[in-house]
């Protein structure tokens, strides 16, 4: 390596040799060992310019981008991968009916458990709230209003 | 070389949610990082990383190994979402922050590195776009020389041209900030 090579990468790469070229960096170093006060002095200032580049740092990633990022990925069926676990999906399609079934009849026990003595004259309004009452009250006053 | 992400791949082609997570962690940062030195606005940054990853799921699958690696793919991604914003919106850098015009403001004052830092922002957005793509790749994303060169299309030498260049301009824009620097490590 010639002090012109050295020069010309010093001044692309700068002072940092594992950002030159693999191939030019051992020389690189043989060369600056041997170099003149000269070229050492310039080194040196090219090394102190890189210190005040290195002050821009890495951009911060939120939580939140991160969650939309993977909310965006693909999934398939059954393809969660070995440590996982079993996932609904996986299950056999009679425990997934099975399951949805139950969670109907424990809402519906919930709302026969809790529902008021309804006053006479209910209308759409009261229908929508859901003070005295709990979901299976509203969902049940719905059905019954809509009957009408 | 083998390529470190070329199993993830393998499992985000298979729809492997675990995998995706894992390559988020893993180039998520880098991608933000890229984007948002090369636009100088987070928010576009943000927008340009989610892009890059809707590729990788779109490609994943189809990925052929043995070819580039998946991350300097990534990155060309990303530097073109970034390059096609900046012609679109006809930013190309080139403006000079107005502080470095007459850096004397900056020579009398001793700065702290959050200054030097938004400086050195200001001065990396006013690089011409491909200045400031050679640098980005070398200098902030590690990419190697021949990494850099393939991501932006162009020859090895043509890389050095543009970082030299970058370097030039930017050694000028902050002349100021960098005697400071200086003076700070022979005094501190």
């Amino acid at each position: 390596m010639n002090e012109a090579r050295f020069m010309e990468l010093l001044s692309a790469y700068g002072a940092d040799l594992m950002r030159w070229p693999e191939d030019h960096r051992a020389v690189a170093e043989a060369f600056l060992e041997v170099a003149p006060h000269r070229i050492k002095d310039i080194w040196e200032s090219e090394r102190s310019f890189d210190h005040l580049l290195a002050l821009e740092k890495d951009a911060h990633v939120s939580v939140a981008l991160e969650s939309r990022v993977l909310a965006s990925a693909p999934a398939r069926r059954g393809a969660t991968g070995p440590a996982s676990g079993r996932s609904l999906w996986s299950l056999p399609k009679w425990a997934t009916g099975g399951a949805l079934a139950a969670s109907l009849a424990l809402g519906f026990a919930v709302g026969y458990a809790s529902e008021p003595i309804r006053p006479p004259e209910s209308n759409y309004a009261s229908m929508l709230t859901i003070s005295g009452g709990g979901a299976g009250s509203m969902f049940l006053t719905a059905m019954s209003d809509g009957g009408r | 070389m083998r390529d470190p992400d070329e199993e993830l791949v393998r499992r985000i082609g298979a729809g492997d949610k675990r995998a995706a997570s894992e390559i988020v962690r893993r180039h998520l940062p880098r991608m933000v990082s890229l984007a948002r030195r090369m636009l100088g606005d987070a928010a576009e940054a943000e927008d340009v990383a989610q892009e890059v990853f809707l590729r990788v799921w779109r490609h994943a699958a189809g990925w052929k190994p043995g070819q580039a690696k998946f991350e300097t793919w990534m990155h060309r991604v990303a530097m073109n979402l970034c390059l096609d914003r900046l012609r679109r919106s006809g930013r190309n850098g080139g403006e000079i922050p107005p502080e470095t015009v007459d850096g004397r403001a900056s020579a009398t004052r001793a700065l702290d590195d959050r200054q030097r830092r938004e400086r050195v922002r200001e001065a990396l957005q006013a690089l011409p776009e491909r200045q400031r793509a050679a640098l980005v790749l070398c200098y902030y994303q590690d990419r190697t020389n021949i990494e850099a060169a393939e991501i932006l299309g162009i020859s090895v030498d043509a890389l050095e041209s543009l970082l030299s260049r970058a370097r030039r301009t930017l050694k000028s824009a902050l002349a100021a900030e960098r005697a400071d620097l200086l003076s700070g490590l022979e005094t501190g």
